[in-house]
């Protein structure tokens, strides 16, 4: 018996949003079993739980992400224009970018990159004839006209700020470009400098949503709606017939909200917009940075973390987009959608010579679904071996929405040598857990990382680590397994990850953790998402329909 | 042959003497005449550098024999690379980090560059308080055309905060911050000068954003105010720039143009080319400071945490501070590797010529990293380095090692007193002080 809990409140379930916190780990107080009780009930007949009125959050501004900018961009003016990649860099805020740019602040390097970008765009389109053509609509008698100036900059400027100008804004940037087609004798300069400022606006760059109060309840604009709507379920702007649709004051209608909900959702943009939860939720956007020691790991590559990245999306784009399957079929899927290099890591045949294609693993093999996938098992690992401890904070803390202490400062933190007694990576972990202080939060982490041994730090299965032979039992509360596959269906019958993808989703959307005003709503979609199914498309319809999504606070003075 | 603009000016001009235009002293007097606190006896301005690399260092192999100057200390092992800068060096030992150490090296990160604690937000973490390259930025920086700029080989964002949640990213192309610097708009007196007839325009376009900021900041919370205001000293500085763009350049005798650097350093079987990228941001920023485009810079090495593979070690860094048994063979070359990039930084600056002596004598260059101790995150007897004593503010060749512990703050009032600002306190909570390390201050 390798895992004797010793602390009951290491597990004094916090309610943070509907997850738990692991507290203080290294309690020495005398073990009850470690706590998985789900505190909004895991029982679904059980009446639900206590909870604060609805109180919908405050409005926070929040900044394009890189992709979003992008996106927005090529949606305005063409796929083809290039837009600068080193943008003022996203942050996470627990661990999603979509929270991070709701408090970040923009840099004065940043400014600058936007300012070159604004640069780069325009200068783009006025150097195509047929980009040119597209963006002035009008024909300009002379250099300084200002009507057609106005038209162009009224038209393009809406697009750009997701929302029709005001006179007075028309007005300004007319100005400003008429003064700039005179000083430079050239109505095109004039239009390149009314649209610099049109793109380095911040009613561009940021998601201006304050709300509105109509009938003694404050609630998001048409607008406002229109691009809560299109970032969140498209991760770009508004389209023409979405900003017509606020315009007509549908989106602050139940059915014009619904009709529209339904149209983004059957669209094809609507995969951009899956995909950017998953890559943000399962961090795989960090597989850019992938590193693996080439000497070590011969199948590492340096396009090898963009590849796996493109194998578990289209596995969540398939399950949620094209069969609106249960989510927790990511844990079992055995259609693998991979290129030659994938391939060679799961020791199958390529489907394709070039690019990607599916193949279907083994039913009786080690690996299925995400946690078989190299985007999971060489992102959590480390750069010349697998890593039991990061594999097992990832299923915690992405998976089941927990939040692990940081280990203590002055702690020794050396896992000891291979010796005669611990040769495998998890004997000498096992070592490490001898001493009470690591084993506080270890003993929670590790054993589901165990479960993972069979694979090395780059996802290739073995059997042997450092010779010798690899047990790949491990727990999660309460809960015994043996493997990878097993581990699935203890992850796939837990209730925490269940609402993990509920409170993830929520989050991301919203750009915000869940307010204590908001966990009714949150109960209730959750049992939603359990009655219909755990069917992600159809709780991204119910997040967006709900009251969360469509009500907003008074601004916080 | 080094490139200085006195060279360059000497093949424009067939070789004849030119006479170059005012002596230092009002060049580098700030537009209200009253920056003589932050220049040197004979004439420079103080310039601030910040050398920072991941995961601490070995404190038994870190830190040197002997206490006080010259002779009386001499290097240890991990410092044996500053071999040729003991001249200019000032060890600082024995200080610690007094902030609660709740997140492992972000923690303790904080505490030495800010003076204050982590500041815990939901979900997150991040700085109270600008770290202090941004303390002195906002004091010296605000004439040049950068107030400051930040690189590193492989600091990825850096962790050089204007405050809570704003962090000023690192450059991490040595070509973009070559352009940057040196690219369109820069010119060496002597070079055809023709300002950009847009610049004024351009300034239009800025102030047309400002309005649109003023008139969302209406409609905003606090926070939200303070992230717009964030972004609106972002404008000023970029519209200062173009105002300055208008104006002719400072006409410095040790300014040219740096190496033109490789476009791309693409890691070499996994390993990043960490020292031939470093050797090509210390030939740009030494230039930088030399034509005064920038007082302030920091250049993060590497960031806190960083796992990657350096040379002729088997696993990744933050890996290896940890697993390896003592007394860590790997991770002593590791901080040997970083201590190699510091000196290779030193050298550009001090190979170029400012007077009678070299640009590094007018900086001070602090050195410093996340933990003290990687292995167990320590906090205690922090590694800190200083070079250059700005122009004799701070005594150079010289060990000082605190016997009780002394909080890291007193380091950054040493340096802010060193600079010329005007400050008798900093940090705050337990970071606080209000006493400088007198011991080492000239």
């Amino acid at each position: 018996m390798w895992m004797t809990v010793r602390c009951a409140r290491a597990w004094s379930a916090v309610l943070v949003g509907l997850c738990f916190t692991i507290t203080a780990c290294a309690e020495e107080e005398p073990a009850a079993s470690p706590v998985t009780a789900d505190v909004l009930g895991t029982e679904l007949n059980e009446p639900p739980p206590d909870f604060d009125p609805f109180q919908a959050a405050s409005p926070r501004v929040s900044r394009l992400s890189q992709r979003q900018y992008m996106n927005t961009i090529h949606d305005i003016f063409g796929e083809d224009i290039v837009v600068p990649t080193n943008l003022e860099p996203d942050m996470e805020q627990h661990g999603l970018f979509s929270v991070g740019s709701t408090v970040s602040s923009v840099s004065p390097l940043g400014v600058e990159r936007y300012s070159d970008a604004a640069a780069s765009i325009v200068s783009q389109l006025l150097e195509s004839e047929e980009k040119r053509a597209t963006l002035i609509s009008c024909e300009p008698s002379g250099r300084s006209d200002v009507a057609c100036l106005s038209e162009v900059l009224e038209k393009w400027g809406g697009r750009a700020w997701r929302r029709p100008l005001t006179g007075e804004e028309v007005d300004t940037l007319t100005a400003l470009a008429t003064a700039a087609a005179e000083k430079l004798d050239s109505f095109d300069e004039g239009v390149r400098y009314g649209l610099l400022a049109v793109l380095q606006s911040p009613f561009f760059i940021y998601r201006i949503e304050v709300g509105e109060e109509v009938e003694g309840v404050r609630r998001y604009s048409d607008f406002e709606m229109a691009s809560r709507l299109s970032y969140g379920l498209w991760n770009t702007g508004p389209d023409a017939e979405l900003l017509a649709a606020a315009e007509a004051g549908e989106l602050t209608q139940d059915s014009g909200l619904e009709a529209q909900v339904d149209r983004l959702l059957a669209s094809d943009r609507a995969r951009a917009g899956v995909r950017n939860f998953f890559a943000e939720w399962l961090e795989l956007y960090h597989l850019d940075h992938l590193n693996k020691d080439p000497n070590t790991f011969l199948h590492f590559s340096a396009e090898l973390g963009k590849a796996a990245r493109e194998e578990t999306l289209s596995l969540m784009e398939r399950l949620v987009i094209d069969e609106d399957r249960d989510i927790r079929e990511m844990f079992h899927a055995r259609e693998a959608w991979v290129d030659r290099r994938l391939a060679s890591i799961y020791n199958v045949p390529a489907a394709v010579d070039d690019g990607f294609g599916m193949i279907e693993l083994p039913e009786d093999g080690p690996r299925a679904g995400f946690l078989g996938q190299v985007s999971f098992l060489a992102l959590q690992a480390h750069a010349v071996s697998s890593s039991p401890t990061t594999r097992g904070i990832f299923v915690r803390e992405r998976l089941l929405c927990q939040t692990i202490p940081t280990p203590p400062a002055n702690l020794n933190t050396a896992i000891p040598e291979p010796s005669d007694d611990a040769v495998t990576m998890r004997e000498r972990l096992m070592v490490h857990m001898e001493d009470p202080s690591c084993a506080g939060c270890h003993g929670f982490i590790d054993p589901v990382g165990f479960g993972l041994e069979h694979f090395d730090g780059i996802g290739r299965y073995r059997i042997l680590d450092n010779g010798g032979l690899i047990d790949t039992t491990g727990e999660l509360d309460g809960k015994p397994f043996d493997g990878a596959r097993e581990l699935a269906h203890v992850l796939s019958e837990s209730e925490l990850f269940t609402q993990c993808v509920v409170e993830k989703l929520y989050t991301h959307l919203n750009g915000h953790a869940p307010e204590d005003g908001e966990k009714g709503l949150l109960w209730d979609l959750r049992q939603e998402f359990i009655e219909s199914g755990r069917r992600v498309r159809g709780l991204m319809r119910a997040i967006v329909l709900s009251p969360g999504f469509r009500q907003v606070s008074e601004v916080s003075p | 042959m080094k490139i200085t603009r006195r060279t360059l000016l000497k093949g424009l001009l067939g070789g004849s003497v030119v006479t170059l235009g005012l002596p230092p002293l009002e060049l580098f007097m700030n537009s209200n005449g009253t920056a003589y606190a932050n220049t040197t006896a004979d004439g420079f301005p103080k310039r601030f550098g910040l050398f920072f690399w991941g995961n601490g260092v070995s404190l038994e192999r870190w830190n040197p024999q002997g206490t006080g100057s010259g002779s009386d200390w001499q290097l240890s092992e991990q410092l044996a690379p500053f071999e040729a800068y003991k001249q200019w060096m000032t060890v600082v030992s024995g200080t610690r980090t007094p902030v609660p150490n709740h997140e492992p090296h972000h923690s303790t990160v904080a505490g030495v560059l800010t003076g204050h604690p982590l500041v815990m937000a939901d979900g997150g973490h991040t700085f109270a308080m600008p770290s202090i390259d941004q303390v002195i930025a906002a004091e010296i920086g605000g004439d040049n055309l950068f107030p400051s700029l930040e690189f590193g080989a492989k600091g990825q964002d850096g962790m050089s905060h204007n405050g809570p949640h704003s962090i000023n990213p690192s450059e991490q192309s040595p070509f973009a911050l070559f352009e940057r610097v040196f690219g369109a708009g820069f010119y060496l007196p002597g070079e055809e000068a023709q300002v950009d007839p847009t610049l004024g325009l351009r300034r239009s376009v800025l102030d047309a954003v400002m309005d649109d900021i003023a008139r969302v900041n209406l409609q905003l919370g606090a926070a939200d105010r303070i992230r717009m205001e964030q972004h609106l000293e972002g404008i000023r500085t970029l519209e200062k720039r173009l105002a300055k763009l208008e104006e002719d350049p400072p006409d410095l005798e040790a300014c040219g143009y740096p190496p033109t650097p490789d476009a791309e350093y693409p890691d070499i079987e996994g390993r990043p080319q960490l020292q031939e990228k470093n050797q090509a941001f210390s030939d740009i920023i030494a230039m930088a400071l030399a034509c005064d485009q920038t007082r302030v810079f920091s250049n993060w090495f590497t960031k806190p945490l960083t796992n990657i593979l350096f040379q002729d070690v088997s696993m990744g860094h933050h890996r290896l501070t940890h697993d390896e048994p003592s007394p860590q063979p790997q991770v002593n070359k590791i901080v040997i590797q970083c201590m190699e990039a510091f000196a290779t930084m030193l050298g550009a600056l001090a190979a170029v010529e400012e007077g009678d002596g070299t640009l590094l004598d007018h900086c001070l260059i602090m050195g410093t990293s996340d933990v003290s101790n990687g292995k167990n995150h320590s906090e205690e007897d922090f590694p800190i380095l200083l070079f250059g004593g700005a122009g004799g503010a701070i005594k150079t060749d010289y060990h000082y090692r605190s016997i009780s512990s002394e909080n890291t703050s007193k380091v950054l009032l040493t340096v802010c007193n060193a600079m010329g600002l005007n400050r008798n306190e900093f940090g705050g909570e337990e970071g606080y002080t209000n006493s400088a390390l007198s011991e080492i201050e000239v």
